[in-house]
């Protein structure tokens, strides 16, 4: 699952290349869960390492 | 000479270019999946939404950048706004050039009254000797391009811009955005047989001659100057020098929108002076179509407060104003504050390329010289790149 951290300073990066389109920004970045794959392509270009990826069980 | 430049914004990658040009062996270091930094942008609903810049170069061809990229080499084709822009103030539109440049005459009057007094004048003490439009189209100049407010620097820091301006003139827009610029570099880069990887630096220690540069992936490779393209900050930590200048960063949000109807008629700016916040505008496609279908509007304001909510929701509020009567939609909201800020250091407090150690260099948001934006790092580069020179 992708979390947003609190380091997110809402620069929308991760909005512009997510291929879901699974990212709103206002102020702070917000994953529509219903739309997002886990690619994690957010994670990579987030300038401030503040997106992460956790294992969830099932 | 092997020189190993850390990141590749638009500091690092002019630093390179020039450097490659001139027959260093460098090699560039990018901890990102994208290269450009805060100065380039991604396609997103057929727009090129900006991680950051405005699409805009502050002096357009004449400035201190556009001589950096002919020196490097790099083919970018910069048009020049004319109109420099105008001044949205009570309803009407008025022009801003280089021959009625607002505030001239009373911004050389109190530089006189400051030199009588030996002491720094804050802004917003001459604003408040201006007439109303002076004052207010101070406030959103500043806004615009800096993202502070008069309250927050003095005369004697902006007056070198305002002196840059009359010497190289006002903006203008790199045609294919701020991608363009990078990818020109780039091609130099490449052409010159320099390497861009993507790596992340986790160390740099200053060695017998030269320094050791540690990987994140566990290499280590030896260079002989280190160009860091990150902040001073970022690089003292990298050096593990603890004592470090901690620079005011400032910080500021951007708009991207979508307009059916033609909102402004020029590609220069459009200074909004009525408004909370909103400080500026450019529409953006007025110079090059193809950054986005139909009509693309780039709107910018300062953070007034550490709000980020309240301060967005200030903006949309003059941007439902300004734009009544239009059919538009917001593509974007971004904000910039703290790792990845509008400027790493509030206008005027850049501490220089120079670094407490020899052969270490910071260039690019942090380390500008006397000058706005992207103009400012065109000049800190070229500093850096003198004393490299000297320094043989």
């Amino acid at each position: 699952m992708i979390v947003i951290t609190e380091s997110c300073v809402g620069c929308a990066t991760c909005m512009l290349v997510c291929p879901a389109d699974a990212i709103r920004v206002e102020g702070k970045a917000e994953i529509n869960y219903e739309l997002c794959k886990n690619c994690k392509k957010c994670v990579l270009y987030c300038p401030l390492e503040a997106i992460n990826f956790v294992e969830t069980a099932g | 000479m092997k020189v190993a430049v850390i990141g590749a914004g638009l500091g690092g990658l002019l630093s390179a270019s020039i450097l490659s040009e001139m027959g260093y062996s460098v090699e560039i270091f990018e901890k990102l999946p994208f290269i450009g930094g805060r100065f380039t942008s991604f396609k997103y609903r057929g727009y090129e939404i900006t991680t950051g810049a405005l699409h805009m170069i502050p002096h357009g061809s004449r400035g201190p950048l556009a001589e950096l990229l002919r020196k490097a080499g790099a083919k970018v084709e910069i048009i020049d706004s004319n109109p420099y822009g105008t001044a949205l103030y009570g309803g009407e539109e008025i022009d801003v050039n280089r021959r009625r440049m607002p505030l001239r005459s009373k911004v050389l009057f109190a530089l006189l009254c400051m030199k009588n007094w030996f002491r720094e004048v804050k802004l917003s003490e001459l604003e408040r000797r201006l007439d109303d439009f002076s004052a207010k189209f101070l406030r959103a100049f500043l806004g615009w391009s800096f993202s502070i407010t008069p309250e927050q620097t003095t005369l004697t820091k902006i007056y070198p811009v305002y002196r840059s301006i009359l010497e190289h003139g006002g903006p203008g827009v790199p045609a294919g955005g701020c991608k363009a610029v990078v990818d020109a570099l780039v091609d130099v880069i490449r052409s010159n047989d320099c390497a861009i990887r993507k790596l992340k630096v986790s160390a740099i220690r200053k060695g017998n001659c030269g320094f050791s540069v540690y990987f994140e992936n566990g290499d280590t490779e030896k260079f002989d100057i280190i160009i860091s393209n990150i902040g001073h900050e970022e690089t003292a930590k990298l050096m593990g020098i603890k004592k470090y200048v901690k620079l005011e960063p400032s910080r500021g949000i951007k708009y991207s929108i979508s307009v059916r109807q033609p909102f402004i008629e020029h590609t220069g700016v459009l200074f909004t002076l009525n408004t909370r916040r909103i400080s500026g505008m450019n529409q953006v496609t007025n110079a090059d179509p193809n950054l986005g279908k139909g009509n693309f509007l780039m709107a910018h304001q300062p953070m007034l407060t550490s709000n980020v909510k309240f301060e967005i929701s200030e903006g949309l509020k003059d941007l439902k104003e300004l734009l009544k009567g239009y059919d538009y939609e917001i593509l974007a909201i971004q904000s910039f504050s703290d790792g990845w800020p509008v400027n790493r250091a509030i206008a005027g407090s850049d501490s220089g390329c120079k670094t407490p150690v020899s052969g270490v260099y910071v260039v690019g948001d942090g380390a500008k010289g006397s000058d706005i934006e992207v103009d400012g790092i065109a000049l800190g580069v070229k500093d850096t790149v003198e004393y490299i020179r000297k320094s043989l």
